[in-house]
């Protein structure tokens, strides 16, 4: 075995937003800058952020999701039948207000930061989730790269808000068939295009066994 | 699936800076579903001390490869380059070299409006990991 094939180096996905980053998604959300000025300046970000990964000599890179509004809320750019919701609107929403607050106050979640990618319409693919990533990251380096999507487990945990996901589909499972659908599709995409590695994010799934309410929902 | 490497990522919440209000555990009781998944690692976090033993996953798990969380993404302070050795070489008991990733926890900005760290220490960690994997190589050929 060469020795570069052992201990890998990598990272996990994300990389902290410049201030300029986080106005111009902001704006962008808002419709005051288009869609090429935004990513005009991720570009940018992307760039700085793989060459510092190779600079710090990385084996392989990610691009630091930039471009997302979190690791799994951007999918509301992405597939149609979502809607980003942050989570203080999500209160007119959820069966319980009182405990959900108190859930926001004790875990020391910014009820205004975390955005959620609610489901409220039938789940399907406007454009690749991430296919464009891919391509812009090639342009960037020689190194193998890391393209991290959100898990289905994850997203059918935070999309499912009943008050408004129950009127679209029977019931939990009917919408993850259709979330996993979408990510096959997306995997398959991405390994014709030469990615050589996808991670799938599911820190949920600790949650479930770790909380000490297994029914308790932070949208995370 | 071939042709792509399939990873999962698991953490124990990447929102605060305050560890207390992040969950706490080993990954013992999630062992049945990450035993059943078709995938070619897992990405887990390790750094640490909430994640538990190593042991846990390197028992049942290491059929599959480790990317191992070693550094913290939450805290100031670097991980000194000789503990990450040491995490690594635990590892190693259970895993080939080739099977071992090095990297961080979690991401360094999950949210885009809730970074948990600065650009500056984000670089150093990563410098740390690739310093220790270059320790690992000359020790373990």
């Amino acid at each position: 075995m060469n020795a570069q094939n052992t201990f890998l180096t990598t990272q996990v996905g994300s990389w902290p937003r410049s201030r300029q980053m986080l106005k111009t998604l902001r704006d962008y959300q808002k419709g005051r800058v288009s869609r090429n000025e935004f990513n005009a300046v991720a570009d940018g970000e992307i760039r700085r952020t793989v060459s510092l990964q190779e600079k710090a000599g990385l084996d392989i890179v990610v691009d630091g999701e930039h471009r997302r509004e979190s690791f799994y809320a951007f999918l509301t750019d992405k597939v149609a039948g979502t809607q980003l919701m942050s989570l203080a609107e999500m209160l007119d929403f959820v069966e319980d207000k009182a405990e959900f607050e108190e859930m926001l106050r004790t875990m020391d979640m910014p009820a205004s930061a975390v955005k959620n990618p609610t489901c409220i319409g039938r789940l399907t693919r406007k454009e690749p989730l991430a296919v464009g990533d891919l391509h812009f990251l090639r342009t960037l380096t020689n190194k193998p790269v890391k393209i991290t999507l959100p898990g289905p487990y994850l997203l059918t945990r935070s999309m499912w808000v009943g008050a408004l996901t129950g009127k679209v589909y029977r019931n939990h499972k009917k919408m993850a068939d259709d979330i996993v659908k979408i990510l096959r599709e997306e995997l398959l995409e991405l390994r014709d295009a030469g990615c050589e590695f996808v991670q799938f994010d599911e820190p949920v799934l600790t949650e479930v066994v770790m909380s000490e309410e297994c029914q308790r929902r932070t949208f995370m | 699936m071939d042709g792509i490497r399939i990873g999962v990522h698991i953490c124990r919440g990447n929102w605060s800076k305050d560890e207390d209000v992040l969950l706490r555990g080993d990954y013992a009781r999630l062992l049945p579903a990450l035993e059943r998944m078709k995938i070619d690692q897992f990405v887990l976090e390790y750094a640490t001390p909430r994640a538990g033993d190593i042991d846990v996953v390197g028992k049942k798990l290491a059929d599959r490869e480790l990317g191992l969380g070693v550094v913290n993404p939450r805290t100031n302070d670097v991980e000194p380059v000789a503990a990450i050795v040491a995490k690594a070489e635990k590892a190693l008991e259970y895993y080939r070299p080739e099977q071992l990733f090095l990297n961080t926890d979690c991401g360094f900005g999950c949210f885009a409006s809730r970074s948990v760290n600065v650009e500056e220490v984000a670089y150093k960690k990563l410098c740390a990991i690739v310093e220790a994997a270059k320790i690992l190589r000359s020790k373990y050929r």
